[in-house]
C-alpha cells in the first residue's frame, strides 16, 4: 500500500505530462510551426564549434558544416580549439583553406569560454553552436532561420538525434532523443524550453549582446543561457526538421556521467540563480508547469526507484528463503501450463503500460516530424527495458552531488 | 482562456479518462476472475455431491472407485491452487474467498475420509499429509512449508496433501483439529497419522514420510 501511495501520483503525473505534450503538439501554434517553410533569406550566420580533444570527430563535423545549403559568403565557421592536448589542431588544419572557416586557438578555459571566443571575432547576425561531435543535415540551417521571424525569438533549437546508434545503450538514447524532439517541438510552441542544446542551437546576436556572454552555468552553459533568455522575457523556438546527429555515450557508465552533469547543472541553475522562475506566473507555462514538473520528476523518480528496488530486494529475499532447499529445477524454472487466471491484474501495471504506450507514440511522432531516417524497433525495446533502470542512477548521483556540493570533472 | 490553460484542462481530462478507463478495465477483469471463482464454487458443490455419491457407491463396490478418485484429487489440487492465488489477489478476508475456503476445506475433509476408507477396504497405502497453516501472522514458516509441499505434490502426484487454514471458522475443520489433537505451533503436519510441528527444511520434512513413500512418483494406488 505504501508503494501504491508513492506510485499513483507519479504515474498520473507522467501520463498528464504526456497528454499535455500531445495536446500541445496538436494545437494551432505547433501545427503552424510544422508548416513553416525553409527560408530563402540569407542573413549573416556564424557557427562556432568549440573543441577540446575532438580529433576523431572534428573533421566530419566541419565537413557537414561545409555541406550546409547556404551561401559561403554569408556563413562563417569558427573552429575554437580550447587548448586540446591531442591531435585536434592537426585535424582542424586542413579546413583552414576554406575562406569561410576561421580557426582560433586558446588556452583551455571550458566550453563557455570557447563559445565566447568565437562570438568575439564575428559580427554575424545569428550565432550558432555545434558540438564537435555532432553533424548536421545540409538543409538544417535553412530550417532554423525562419524561426527567427518574430523579433522576440532569441534562440532556436534543432531536432537532435543519435548519430549511427549501436548497441542497447545508444539505441535507448536514440528513442529518448526522438521523444525529446516531440517534447521540444511542442514546448517551444508555448515558449516552454529551458535548454538550448550544444548541437546546433542558434542565437540572435543582438539579444546575446544584451544578455551577455556565455557563463560556466554549472557545466551546463546551454541551459544557463536558455534560462537567462527566458528570464529576460524572450522566446526560444524550435525547428523540428533541422536535423542534427550527435555522438552519444556508448556505455552505461559514460551515459550516467554525462547525464549526471546535465541533471546537476539543471538542479543548480533552477534551484539557484533561476529559482525565481519556479512557480512564477510571469514566466507562463515554463514557470508554472514545466520547471516545477521537471524538478518534481527528479524527486519522485528517485523515491519510486529506491522503493521499487527495496521492494524487489525484499521480495527476492523472501522468495529465496521460501525456496531454500527445494531443487532449483522446480524452484526457478516455470512449471505447469499457461493459464490466464494467473495473469496479475494490477492498476499500477496497467497505468504503467498506458504511460509507456504514450511514450512510444511521442517517440514515433518525434521520428516522423524530424524525418529522421532509421528504424526504431530496437530503440523502443531498449528504452522500455533500460531507461527506467538507468535514468534513476544519474538522477540520484546528480541529486547527491548537488546536496553535498560536489563538482565532477566534465571528462576523464 | 489561454491556450496553455485550455491544454492543461484537456490533458487533465485525458488523464482522468485514461485513469477511469484503466480502473474500469481492472475492475472488469477482476470481476471476470471472481466469476471464475464462482464457477469454482459451483464446481466444488458438484464435487461435494459427487463425493457423497461415491461414498454411497462404495458400500457395494468400493475398490472400483479408486481410479476415479485418483483423477478427482488432481482437480482438487487445481482448485486449491486457484483459490490460493485468488486469496493472494483479493485478500484472505474477502468474503467470497472465505466462503470458498470453507467449501474447499469441507471437500478436502470428505476426500480425506474417503481415501482412508478406500485404503482400509481395498488394501491400498496412500501417503496423506494434513497441513495446517495460518495467515494471521503467527506462522513465519508457513510460506516455506507450503512451497515445500507444493514441490512434493508436483514431484509425487500420488501424494495426497490437504491444506487447512487453522483459523478458518468451520465446524467440520474444528472437529478434525480436535480429533487429531492439533494444537501448535504452526505449521503442523499429520503425515499418515503421525503428528509433527514446525518446518525447518524440505529434507527434514521428507524424513518424516514413511520409508519409501517418496521413492517413486506413482506409488499410492498400489493394491495388495
Amino acid at each position: 500500500m505504501a508503494f501504491d501511495a508513492l506510485a499513483y501520483p507519479f504515474i498520473l503525473l507522467a501520463i498528464f505530462f504526456e497528454a499535455f505534450v500531445l495536446v500541445t503538439f496538436l494545437s494551432m501554434p505547433a501545427r503552424s510551426a510544422r508548416k513553416r517553410e525553409p527560408g530563402e533569406k540569407t542573413p549573416s550566420v556564424a557557427i562556432i564549434v568549440p573543441c577540446w580533444n575532438e580529433e576523431s570527430t572534428i573533421a566530419a563535423t566541419c565537413e557537414s558544416l561545409l555541406a550546409l545549403d547556404y551561401p559561403a559568403d554569408k556563413l562563417e565557421i569558427i573552429l575554437v580549439d580550447d587548448g586540446s592536448t591531442d591531435g585536434t589542431p592537426a585535424a582542424m588544419a586542413p579546413f583552414a583553406k576554406y575562406p569561410q572557416v576561421r580557426i582560433i586557438r586558446k588556452e583551455n578555459g571550458g566550453k563557455h569560454t570557447a563559445l565566447n571566443a568565437g562570438i568575439a571575432v564575428t559580427d554575424a547576425e545569428f550565432i550558432g553552436c555545434l558540438d564537435a561531435d555532432s553533424f548536421v543535415e545540409p538543409d538544417a540551417l535553412r530550417e532554423i532561420l525562419p524561426c527567427f521571424a518574430r523579433k522576440e525569438v532569441a534562440a532556436v533549437t534543432a531536432a537532435m538525434t543519435v548519430h549511427a546508434p549501436k548497441g542497447f545503450i545508444q539505441h535507448m538514447q536514440d528513442a529518448e532523443y526522438a521523444f525529446g524532439v516531440t517534447i521540444r517541438h511542442a514546448m517551444a510552441s508555448i515558449n516552454g524550453l529551458y535548454v538550448t542544446p550544444g548541437p546546433f542551437s542558434f542565437y540572435r546576436r543582438s539579444i546575446l549582446n544584451e544578455l551577455g556572454e556565455f557563463r560556466h552555468g554549472h557545466q551546463t552553459e546551454d541551459m544557463e543561457m536558455a534560462l537567462r533568455i527566458q528570464k529576460a522575457g524572450y522566446e526560444i523556438e524550435n525547428a523540428p526538421r533541422a536535423r542534427v546527429y550527435t555522438k552519444s555515450p556508448e556505455t552505461a557508465r559514460k551515459l550516467i556521467k554525462q547525464r549526471t552533469r546535465w541533471t546537476s547543472g539543471f538542479l543548480r541553475n533552477v534551484l539557484g540563480e533561476y529559482r525565481g522562475l519556479l512557480g512564477n506566473r510571469r514566466y507562463g507555462v515554463l514557470g508554472l508547469l514545466i520547471l516545477p514538473l521537471a524538478v518534481l520528476s527528479v524527486g519522485t523518480s528517485i523515491v519510486l526507484f529506491s522503493y521499487s528496488l527495496y521492494a524487489f530486494a525484499r521480495s527476492a529475499f523472501i522468495a529465496l528463503q521460501v525456496r531454500a532447499g527445494v531443487p532449483a529445477s522446480y524452484a526457478f524454472l516455470p512449471h505447469g501450463s499457461f493459464d490466464w487466471f494467473y495473469v496479475p491484474v494490477d492498476y499500477l501495471v496497467f497505468m504503467g503500460i498506458v504511460s509507456l504506450l504514450a511514450s512510444f507514440a511521442l517517440i514515433v511522432i518525434g521520428k516522423r516530424i524530424s524525418k529522421t531516417p532509421g528504424r526504431f524497433g530496437l530503440g523502443l525495446i531498449s528504452y522500455t527495458l533500460l531507461y527506467g533502470l538507468i535514468a534513476p542512477l544519474w538522477l540520484m548521483r546528480a541529486t547527491a552531488d548537488v546536496t553535498i556540493g560536489r563538482n565532477r570533472n566534465w571528462r576523464g | 482562456m489561454s491556450l496553455v490553460t485550455r491544454n492543461v484542462l484537456i490533458a487533465f481530462l485525458i488523464t482522468a479518462v485514461l485513469a477511469g478507463t484503466v480502473a474500469y478495465a481492472v475492475n472488469y477483469l477482476n470481476n471476470a476472475r471472481v466469476a471464475e471463482i464462482s464457477t469454482m464454487a459451483d464446481q466444488l458443490s458438484i464435487d461435494t455431491i459427487s463425493l457423497d455419491t461415491q461414498f454411497s457407491l462404495l458400500s457395494s463396490a468400493p475398490c472400483d472407485s479408486i481410479a476415479s478418485s485418483t483423477t478427482f484429487i488432481s482437480n482438487l489440487s487445481d482448485l486449491g491452487n486457484r483459490l490460493s492465488y485468488a486469496e493472494d489477489q483479493l485478500g484472505s478476508d474477502n468474503p467470497q474467498v472465505v466462503r470458498l475456503k470453507e467449501q474447499y476445506s469441507l471437500l478436502e475433509i470428505r476426500d480425506y475420509i474417503l481415501t482412508k476408507q478406500l485404503a482400509s477396504a481395498c488394501g491400498i497405502r496412500p501417503v496423506t499429509v494434513l497441513y495446517f497453516y495460518s495467515n494471521a501472522g503467527d506462522c513465519s514458516d508457513c510460506d516455506k512449508a507450503g512451497y515445500a509441499l507444493s514441490y512434493l505434490r508436483t514431484t509425487f502426484p500420488a501424494l495426497r496433501v490437504y491444506s487447512f487454514d487453522y483459523n478458518l471458522d468451520l465446524s467440520a475443520l474444528k472437529t478434525l483439529i480436535a480429533l487429531d489433537k492439533v494444537k501448535g505451533p504452526l505449521p503442523a503436519f499429520i503425515i499418515n497419522g503421525k503428528r509433527s510441528y514446525g518446518f525447518t527444511s524440505l529434507a527434514d520434512l521428507e524424513a518424516q514420510f514413511p520409508k519409501g513413500a517418496l521413492a517413486t512418483s506413482t506409488p499410492s494406488a498400489r493394491t495388495k
